[in-house]
Order: structure tokens, then C-alpha cells, then sequence
């Protein structure tokens, strides 16, 4: 699997929705994310990715579409 | 878009709004009142009118007379000055000036500014002994009655010469409402006996143009109108004017406004003010009261000191406590008149000889409102004096001030010997 | 004049704004030129703080002083403990490091708690728990590893920058420092003065006018009648007065602070910093979280960046709860407390930090019902607009709670 879909399947885990077709919608503003969800997904990148995210990192704005997500974690990744 | 014009685009508005607004303060507006306004204004106890200057001034030049005093007079039963004068077509009308806390030295304060307009002329003051608190004017009354616009008036006026003027700085000044800036620092100056400089002056002339146009545009604003309250309640008063039958319409008013309790209180206030809680904790609490040892006894000087300037006739009422509400509280009687000894030689000693000395009657039948104020039949007796003293022409009062009245050593001292009033002779002879 | 007692609070007055906005020219000049003048900066900024605290306030003015000391000393110290080659990043010395942050708020609290005249001294100083913020704020991110260095300068301007220093908005260390290492473009700062303008003279309208009208022109009045009209009836003691009370305080309280917040905004800007807003017309919030994240917004991000989303990540790493729904429930409790007992030791604030939390986990259930259930329940212009008012309803229920009116109203203290 790649990151995209594996991203996917957290986002559906965590939404309930499958998002694929919205890789650009703004999960906050549709009330898909809060800060709980958004903590669970760090954890479960963490777990799938081995990427470690400190709270203080998480910027919204660097995080609130599915495609935003997905370069994220490509890019701490390649780190 | 050039820069430049971004610029003047932001900026431009804001340079006008400031050069509007600097031309509608500087400028002289002149303005008047509907007699309708002044009306109002004159039965509104308000504090923007007791502040303001302007709608005094326009009152006093037609047939207004001052009625100083406190929260007496919004106890607006029907034979409250106001209404009885407009029931009976007086040719005065009370501007009622006054409410809740102001004592002489709002009252001095409030008064700087209306000199002109009240030259020769009357004035009614209702003096109670209960302003003479050891603290004297309570600083947080103050605020709710200072006028940043009249303090800036009796500083261009001010001499710092005289005793007068230099205590009533140094009180002003004192007061924690007095910010900072150029009244406070004038008022300083003023206190220490120092003359003001042209510029402190030139300062103060263009603060208070501001401040007069402030209260130009804005006094007419949050009027309390009372005027349908008049007029319902003059239409409970015989329509002949006639001193026995105004005392059957007060007996009867009085009866049925005070039958939830036996202290002889307002139904409305007992409930509201006076809940059981409340009046548990009060008896009694009065026991040590004081009204003989007060600064007050020197602001009351400066309102004297006024007086004297503008030669104005002035009407003292002293009125009572509720003999029962005293009784419950524990106020002493002896200490109130004892106070009002003092009162009444400060007032007598200097040539103030118009009082009506109400304070021994507050165990009549329904002659109180509610605990300290005066209601139905002590508006009558208030009417008794009033209306012989509107009766009399206008003439000029000459009074003998004396500055001993500033001393702490009068503002201490006890056992002043009560007064016989009646005696006129012998007043003269002191 | 008579400088010696001149005493300035922050935008309190007419003549405030003007001080303010002639010590502004040379910055703005500056500024305009691609050039910052750190240094005149700071003197401007030391005259305007001292101007708060000389005179009367001088005993705010030592504690100020001593409390700086103090956060300079824990703040370094931590710093210094993180970055050293290979640093054991321990917890306790974390939590160490937190607990000795708060202590003077948390100190200044408790002793204005206390009976009036029991504490002698004059405690705590206008700004204190903005600073803590920000301080806190620094010691976490630290130990995230997301600040490696603080340039001691930049960090006091940070913690006294002057616009904000009485009650925020609450800014954040690399987000100032951004703004502060540089010197806008000439158009963007232009573009920065175009919107301190409007912000000056938004907060005028909504402080001024508006707030006046309702917290000085109404709400006395209100007050006075719902106390006289409870006062007869006995019982509770509530009125429709009540009921008026709690609008009017309610519109008072968000003119007057927004207000407040767009001149520190303003005066930010000015200054080519750009504080972050705080308002984002709260009262057309569709729910409870959509209204936090309106209402005093550097606050309510503050909380959930540094208290509820550093809990749950902890607790979720360690397994602590088994539902995720009782895992929010619990953070939004601990949450809403914090900020009550922030606001004060009293009861009405404690219970209006309760009042949000059980409203948020009333909503959150309300969300999950919906999500579940979606196509059954009807979603329309009306049902926007009715969630609209039942969120603005509860609300301002929870301000009359703040207000402390109900307080005075049962018990005849605030």
C-alpha cells in the first residue's frame, strides 16, 4: 500500500467517510476533524509511519486537507 | 496603485474625522431649550443635568428655583414641591438638584456656573443632618455627581488668595475621581495658594470649550421624564388650594401607603429595600452614629461661601428622621440635634436666618416616606415655609462669612448650644 | 503639567490614543522605510509599561520586575536542560519546570481569594496570567523540541510587548519572532496599516459606543430593577429583568473586550506585528466548539493546544481510557475547569466552566447522534438558523453565570 491510501484508511477510521474523492476539503471546517480526532490520527501515524509529531508542530493549517496530510507525512518521511 | 495614494487613502478619513472633530468641539454653539426640555430636566434628578451647566442656566433665567438637596426629593408623592407648585400655578417651578449622596461638596461643585443666573435671587436647600458622616462626602457618591466641566469653571474663577476657594480645591482634589491631567494639576496649584499660569489658563479655557459643548449637544440625552407622574398625581389634590383639605388628601394617601408595617414605611420600600434579612441586621445598627464631628460641617461652608457671592436669598429645611425608624436603629436623638445645633449656628452665626427646622417632628403621624425621608405631611410643612418664602420679592442678601467655619477645630467641635429659632431679636443680637 | 503622576491604563481614554499614536510616528517612519528601530522599540514600549505601573500602581510595578526575574531564571534553566548534548528529557523535570511557571498565578489566585485585609501586600499585576500564558507556552514547546533557542531580547519583548500586555491576545514565541527578526515590504506593511486603521476604529465603535451603551448607559439600570423586582418576589428571585440582564451583559461583554482586542490588534499592527485576532463574530456560532473557536480565540487555542490535546495524546499513548468518547469527555471537564478556576476562586466561574464542558459533551453526543442518523434528520436554512440561536441562547446563559449577577442577586456579593 502507499501512504496515500494507508493515510485514507486512517481518515476513514477516524471520519466514517471515505475521502478519496475530497482530497482537498477542509476537514476542520466540515466538522470531520476536532482536536481529539486530529490527536488519534497523529497516534496512529505514529504507529503505522514511525513518524513523531510533537503537539507543538501540529499547525492546523499545515493539516486540514487529505492531500495536505498526505505530503505531510510524505515529507516527514523522507526526513 | 502607487503607494502615495494607498497612503492618503488610508489616512485621509482619519485627518478629516480628526479636523471634524476638533471644529464641532472648539467651535461656539449656542442653543436653547423647549420649555418642555427644561421642564423635564428640572423633574428629572438626573446626573448629566446636575453636571451640565447649560440647561441650568436657560432654567434659572426664567422661573425655576433650585431646590438643593438629596434623595428626598424623588419621593414624588402628590404633595411633593414640584407637583404642588404645578397644581396651584406657582410662579416658581423646584429644578430639583440632587439624589442619592450629594452632599456640600457636589453640591458646591454643581452649583459653579449658575452664579451669574442666580444673582439676588432664591434658592431652597434641604440640608440633612445625615450628610455630616464622619468621612463627610462619600467618594463614590462623588463620582456618580462630578462635573469635570463646572471644576473647570470655579478653577478660571478660582482666587487663590481666599481660604474658600483653596479648601475647595484641595477637597476636590482629593477625591479619587479627580484623574489625573490639567483640572487635577490646576487644582493642586489652586490648593497650595499658587496663581494659575497663562497657559494653565489658556489649557483650562480650551478643556472647558470642549466640555460646554458636551454639554450642549448631550443634555437633553436620558431625560427621566416624570412629567405624565405629575400630572397623575396632581389630579389626587383638591383642585382649590386649601390647607386642611390637602392634609385630608395626605392622611389618606399616607394611610394607605404604609399599612404593611408598623414603622410608618412606604409599602414599596419596606418590601424592596427593608427585606426581613435586612432589617434584622439594621436594628439597632445605628447606635453609634455620629453627625456632630464631620468635614462636612467645612464643605457645607463652601456651599454658604457661594451663597454669599451671588447674594442669593436661601431657604433652609432641616428634616427629621422617622422617630421610629431612629428608635429601632438606634440613632440618638440627642446626637441629631445636637448636629443640628451646629448646623444651625454655622447658618445663623453668618447671617443665613430662613430655616425651617423640621428635625424634632420625625414622630408624627405620616410626616416621613420611609425612614429618612421626608413624605406627605413633611412636604406639607415644607410647603409651609416655601410657599411665604416664594411669596416675598427678590431682593440682594448681604451675609458675614467668617473662615473659622473651615477650621478643623470647628469641624471637631461638640456641645454647640441649640438655637431658638423663633426669636428673631435675639438671633440679631449674637 | 504634572508628570510626576501621570498614570496611563491601557486604552481607557481619548487622550490614551492620542500619547499612543504621536510615540507611534518614528516607528511608523521606520517602518515605512524597510527600517526597525528595535531600540527606540524598547524605550517606547518601557515608558508606555511604566506608565502603568508608576504612581499609584508602583506595587505592581516591583512584582512585575520580581516576577520577570523569576521566569527568566526556570525558563533559561529549562532551556538549557533540553539542549544539552543528549538530554535525558525527563518528565518531572518538565512538569517541574510547569508547576514552578504557574506558581505565582496560581499563588496571586489564591490570595485574592482571601477575605479583604487578610493580605497585607498587593498581589499579582495587570497582565499576570497573559504573561503565564506565554511563558508556559515557551517551557512546553520546548520540551516538544520545537523552541531550541530564546534569544533573551526577543523573549522579553515577547512577554511585555506592550499592545498586549494587559489582556492579550495571547501571541506565540515563533510567531512573533517571525514578525519581529524582520521589516515588512513597503506594501505589506501599507496593507498593515490599512487594516490597523479600520481595527482602531472598529474597537472604537464596539468599545466605546456600543460597549458604553450596554455595559454604562443599560446595564445598571437592569441591574438595579432585576434586584429591586427579585427582591419582592423572594425565591429565587428572578425576572424578566434577569432575563434582560443576561442579553445586555452578554452583548457588553463581547463589544467591550473585542473592542479592546482590535486596538491591541491595531496598535500591533502599527508596529508591523501581527497579534493574532481573538474574535470571529462568535455569536453565529452553529454550536458550543463552532463558538470556541470564535470567543476569545488565542485563549480557547491556547488550551486546546497546550492543555486538552497534550492530555489526550498522553492518555490515548498510555491507554488510560477505553472509549474515546469518555477520554474527550473527561478532557473537556479538565479543560473548562482549568479555565474557571483561571478565571477565579469563585463559584459562578467554576460553575460556568462546568456550564461549557457538559454543554460541549451534550453537543459532541448531539453530533454522533446526527452522523449516525443522517438521513432522518432534516438540515434546512431553519435548522441552521435555530441551531444559530439555541447555541447563542446558551451562551449568554453562561455569561449571566460569569457575570456573577446571580451571585449578588442570591446572596448580595460578586
Amino acid at each position: 500500500m502507499d501512504t496515500k491510501t494507508e493515510v485514507l484508511d486512517i481518515l476513514n477510521n477516524l471520519t466514517g467517510e471515505d475521502l478519496s474523492e475530497n482530497m482537498d476539503s477542509n476537514l476542520f471546517e466540515d466538522g470531520l476533524l476536532d482536536s481529539m480526532a486530529s490527536v488519534q490520527m497523529l497516534l496512529s501515524l505514529q504507529e503505522k509511519f514511525g513518524i513523531d509529531v510533537p503537539v507543538s508542530e501540529f499547525n492546523r493549517d499545515e493539516w486540514d486537507t487529505p492531500n495536505k496530510i498526505v505530503a505531510k507525512v510524505e515529507s516527514l518521511e523522507n526526513e | 496603485m502607487n503607494n502615495k495614494r494607498r497612503l492618503w487613502q488610508i489616512f485621509g478619513p482619519v485627518i478629516c474625522a480628526v479636523i471634524l472633530l476638533i471644529v464641532v468641539f472648539l467651535i461656539p454653539w449656542e442653543r436653547t431649550f423647549s420649555n418642555k426640555a427644561i421642564y423635564e430636566a428640572a423633574n428629572s434628578q438626573n446626573t448629566t443635568v446636575f453636571k451640565g451647566v447649560k440647561m441650568k442656566q436657560e432654567a434659572f433665567k426664567r422661573n425655576y428655583v433650585p431646590f438643593y438637596g438629596s434623595s428626598e426629593l424623588s419621593r414624588f408623592d402628590p404633595l411633593h414641591p414640584s407637583i404642588l407648585a404645578e397644581k396651584y400655578h406657582r410662579n416658581y417651578r423646584p429644578f430639583l438638584l440632587g439624589g442619592a449622596g450629594s452632599q456640600s461638596l457636589a453640591q458646591f461643585v454643581g452649583m459653579q456656573g449658575t452664579s451669574k443666573q442666580l444673582r439676588d435671587k432664591k434658592a431652597v436647600v434641604i440640608i440633612s443632618p445625615q450628610w455630616f458622616t464622619k468621612q463627610g462626602q462619600n467618594p463614590q457618591a462623588f463620582d456618580l455627581y462630578y462635573s469635570p466641566l463646572q471644576t473647570a469653571m470655579f478653577l478660571l474663577k478660582a482666587n487663590a488668595k481666599s481660604k474658600a476657594d483653596r479648601y475647595a480645591a484641595q477637597r476636590i482634589a482629593a477625591m479619587p475621581t479627580v484623574k489625573n491631567g490639567i483640572i487635577k494639576s490646576c487644582l493642586k496649584k489652586v490648593a497650595r495658594g499658587q496663581k494659575l499660569s497663562d497657559w494653565d489658563r489658556f489649557l483650562l479655557e480650551q478643556r472647558q470649550r470642549m466640555l460646554v459643548n458636551e454639554d450642549n449637544f448631550f443634555s437633553t440625552f436620558q431625560l427621566r421624564n416624570r412629567v405624565n407622574k405629575i400630572c397623575q398625581k396632581a389630579k389626587l389634590l383638591p383642585n382649590t388650594y386649601s390647607k386642611s383639605a390637602l392634609r385630608k388628601v395626605a392622611d389618606e394617601q399616607a394611610a394607605m401607603h404604609t399599612n404593611s408595617n408598623n414603622l410608618g414605611i412606604d409599602n414599596t420600600f419596606y418590601r424592596t429595600r427593608l427585606p426581613k434579612k435586612v432589617l434584622k441586621k439594621l436594628k439597632g445598627s445605628q447606635k453609634h452614629f455620629d453627625y456632630v464631628k464631620s468635614p462636612e460641617y467645612a464643605d457645607f461652608q463652601l456651599l454658604l461661601t457661594q451663597f454669599a457671592k451671588q447674594h442669593t436669598n436661601v431657604l433652609f429645611i432641616i428634616p427629621p428622621i422617622n422617630a421610629k425608624w431612629a428608635k429601632y436603629t438606634g440613632l440618638s436623638q440627642k446626637m441629631y440635634q445636637e448636629s443640628v445645633a451646629k448646623i444651625e449656628n454655622q447658618l445663623t452665626n453668618q447671617g443665613f436666618e430662613n430655616i425651617a427646622d423640621l428635625s424634632k417632628d420625625g414622630g408624627k403621624k405620616y410626616f416621613m416616606e420611609d425612614t429618612i425621608h421626608l413624605g406627605w405631611n413633611g412636604w406639607l410643612a415644607v410647603d409651609d415655609a416655601v410657599k411665604p418664602f416664594m411669596a416675598t420679592p427678590n431682593r440682594r442678601c448681604n451675609y458675614d462669612l467668617s473662615n473659622y467655619y473651615f477650621s478643623k477645630k470647628w469641624q471637631n467641635k461638640k456641645n454647640v448650644k441649640p438655637l431658638n429659632l423663633s426669636n428673631k431679636e435675639a438671633l440679631k443680637d449674637k | 503639567m504634572n508628570f510626576n503622576f501621570i498614570n496611563l491604563q491601557p486604552y481607557s481614554n481619548p487622550q490614551y490614543f492620542i500619547y499612543l499614536l504621536i510615540a507611534l510616528i518614528p516607528m511608523i517612519i521606520g517602518l515605512y522605510n524597510g527600517k526597525r528601530f528595535k531600540t527606540y522599540e524598547a524605550i517606547f514600549s518601557l515608558v508606555f509599561i511604566f506608565l502603568i505601573f508608576d504612581g499609584d500602581h508602583w506595587q505592581q510595578g516591583i512584582n512585575i520586575i520580581l516576577y520577570l526575574i523569576y521566569e527568566f531564571v526556570i525558563t533559561f534553566a529549562y532551556l538549557k536542560y533540553r539542549t544539552k548534548k543528549k538530554s535525558p528529557n525527563k518528565t518531572w523535570v518538565f512538569y517541574l519546570a510547569v508547576i514552578l511557571a504557574i506558581l505565582p498565578l496560581t499563588a496571586v489566585k489564591i490570595l485574592t481569594a482571601m477575605p479583604v485585609g487578610t493580605v497585607p501586600f498587593v498581589v499579582g499585576f495587570l497582565g499576570l496570567s497573559y504573561i503565564t500564558f506565554k511563558n508556559v507556552q515557551v517551557i512546553m514547546e520546548t520540551r516538544d523540541g520545537a523552541i531550541k533557542e530564546i534569544e533573551p531580547g526577543t523573549y522579553a519583548r515577547f512577554l511585555l510587548f506592550f499592545p498586549t500586555i494587559s489582556s492579550g491576545p495571547i501571541d506565540r514565541y515563533r510567531r512573533f519572532k517571525k514578525d519581529f527578526d524582520k521589516a515588512p515590504s513597503r506594501e505589506d506593511y501599507i496593507t498593515d496599516m490599512q487594516y490597523a486603521v479600520r481595527y482602531l476604529f472598529q474597537g472604537f465603535l464596539y468599545k466605546f459606543i456600543i460597549g458604553w451603551f450596554f455595559g454604562t448607559y443599560c446595564l445598571p439600570k437592569i441591574a438595579k430593577a432585576a434586584l429591586l423586582v427579585g427582591n419582592s418576589v423572594g425565591g429565587l428571585k428572578l425576572s424578566w429583568w434577569v432575563l434582560a440582564y443576561m442579553y445586555c451583559y452578554s452583548m457588553y461583554l463581547f463589544f467591550d473586550f473585542a473592542g479592546y482586542s482590535l486596538f491591541a490588534v491595531s496598535i500591533s499592527y502599527f508596529m508591523g506585528i501581527h497579534t493574532p485576532m481573538n474574535f470571529n463574530k462568535p455569536f453565529i456560532s452553529k454550536n458550543i466548539k463552532d463558538f470556541w473557536n470564535r470567543w476569545h480565540m488565542t485563549l480557547s487555542f491556547w488550551f486546546r493546544d497546550y492543555i486538552y490535546m497534550r492530555f489526550t495524546f498522553f492518555a490515548m499513548k498510555k491507554k488510560l481510557f477505553k472509549s474515546r468518547i469518555r477520554l474527550s469527555q473527561v478532557s473537556y471537564f479538565l479543560l473548562f475547569l482549568i479555565m474557571g478556576f483561571w478565571h477565579g476562586l469563585t463559584w459562578y466561574y467554576i460553575v460556568y466552566g462546568i456550564f461549557h464542558a457538559t454543554a460541549i459533551c451534550i453537543n459532541d453526543a448531539w453530533l454522533r447522534f446526527k452522523r449516525k442518523h443522517k438521513k432522518q434528520i432534516p438540515r434546512n436554512k431553519f435548522t441552521e438558523w435555530f441551531a444559530i440561536f439555541l447555541t447563542f441562547n446558551v451562551v449568554c446563559f453562561s455569561f449571566l453565570i460569569f457575570s456573577g449577577f446571580l451571585s449578588q442577586l442570591w446572596f448580595g456579593w460578586k
